[in-house]
């Protein structure tokens, strides 16, 4: 019973890291795919971790440790990669409405 | 539609070397007796149940010195050639910045969690390097990987150059005395029965192998360093 929650835990994550994928493929401008490909596999590796920390407890440890530093790296490296694109002006899709940061930017430096 | 056709030749070409490849390989069922003797010898003789390590620090350990000395090399030369195009170093550092933007908070934040998670990975790797897989060179190279860490997040952040350059040489310095007191107490150049072996699997065991791998350790992080510190703008 326990062997089949991991695994399905383990198929859970592969889906996600499935879809990862796909929106890297299927997204039309960076900051979206990489919004798809790290959010995904964030939570895909995650998945895939708790379910092999099922499989063999004893591992629990190590593999919790594991999934903290994905977590510690995985949003921080994106959001720095996405930024960096940002602010070498790389264009967004047609039909980006809204631009947040370059408004923060735009009222920081009138503030000033 | 020619281009097309000859990328379709290119892979299936490809596509039949490898393949040979892999019909062709048979998997070796036996160690080669050179093999074999290594790992009878190196857990008897030198009580380290990492055979690789027990190689490396002690049969082979004139060649790893031999590669740290090339490392060296490397980190001086790096030094020579990228050294003379600098600004002078009497300014201050934050003068040569100014233009460059700070990183964002989250990136300072995220580095402040991660470098000391970063060094005590690395630490664990070379102290456990006589029993499991690891050693001095894997643990200097995530040193330096932290190092890197705080030069991307921080570029005003300036290692101690001097700091660094009189660590590496002391360590250098020890691991040969090491392999000096060797010759003296026991076998040979570099032999690592000048310490009692030991408990077999224990933390402190296998001789001299973990403090040969510390010495390394500390030498290549500060290595690394260095060459990372001169690539920087």
């Amino acid at each position: 019973m326990t062997d089949l929650i991991g695994s399905v835990l383990v198929l859970l994550g592969a889906i996600f890291h499935f879809s990862a994928g796909l929106g890297m493929l299927r997204m039309p401008d960076v900051y979206t795919r990489m919004q798809a490909g790290t959010k995904a596999s964030t939570l895909g590796n995650t998945l895939v971790l708790a379910g092999l920390a099922i499989h063999h407890p004893s591992w629990g440890l190590k593999l919790l440790i594991i999934v903290y530093f994905v977590l510690m790296t995985n949003p921080v490296s994106s959001h720095a990669l996405a930024r960096a694109a940002h602010s070498i002006r790389i264009p967004m899709a047609g039909d980006t409405g809204i631009d947040a940061l370059r408004d923060a930017r735009q009222e920081a430096g009138s503030g000033t | 539609m020619t281009r097309r056709l000859s990328i379709i030749v290119a892979i299936v070409s490809f596509g039949l070397v490898f393949a040979s490849l892999v019909v062709g390989y048979t998997e070796q069922q036996t160690a080669r007796p050179l093999a074999e003797s290594y790992i009878r010898l190196v857990p008897q003789e030198l009580g380290a149940p990492n055979v690789i390590t027990g190689i490396l620090l002690t049969y082979r350990a004139f060649d790893t010195l031999g590669e740290v000395a090339v490392l060296f090399m490397v980190a001086a030369s790096v030094g020579l050639v990228l050294g003379k195009e600098r600004q002078p170093r009497s300014g201050p550092l934050a003068d040569r910045f100014d233009e460059v933007k700070p990183s964002s908070e989250i990136v300072q934040t995220g580095t402040q969690t991660l470098v000391p998670l970063i060094s005590i990975f690395a630490a664990y790797i070379i102290m456990n390097g006589h029993l499991t897989a690891g050693g001095g060179f894997q643990g200097g190279a995530v040193i330096a990987s932290g190092v890197l860490l705080m030069l991307l997040a921080y570029p005003q952040y300036q290692p101690g150059l001097e700091f660094l350059g009189i660590t590496e040489s002391v360590a250098g310095a020890l691991f040969v005395l090491a392999g000096i007191a060797g010759l003296i107490v026991a076998d040979g150049f570099l032999d690592n029965r000048i310490l009692p072996l030991g408990q077999f699997g224990a933390f402190f065991s296998a001789g001299a192998i973990p403090v040969l791998s510390a010495l390394l350790g500390i030498k290549v992080g500060c290595e690394l360093s260095v060459i990372l510190e001169r690539f920087r703008p």
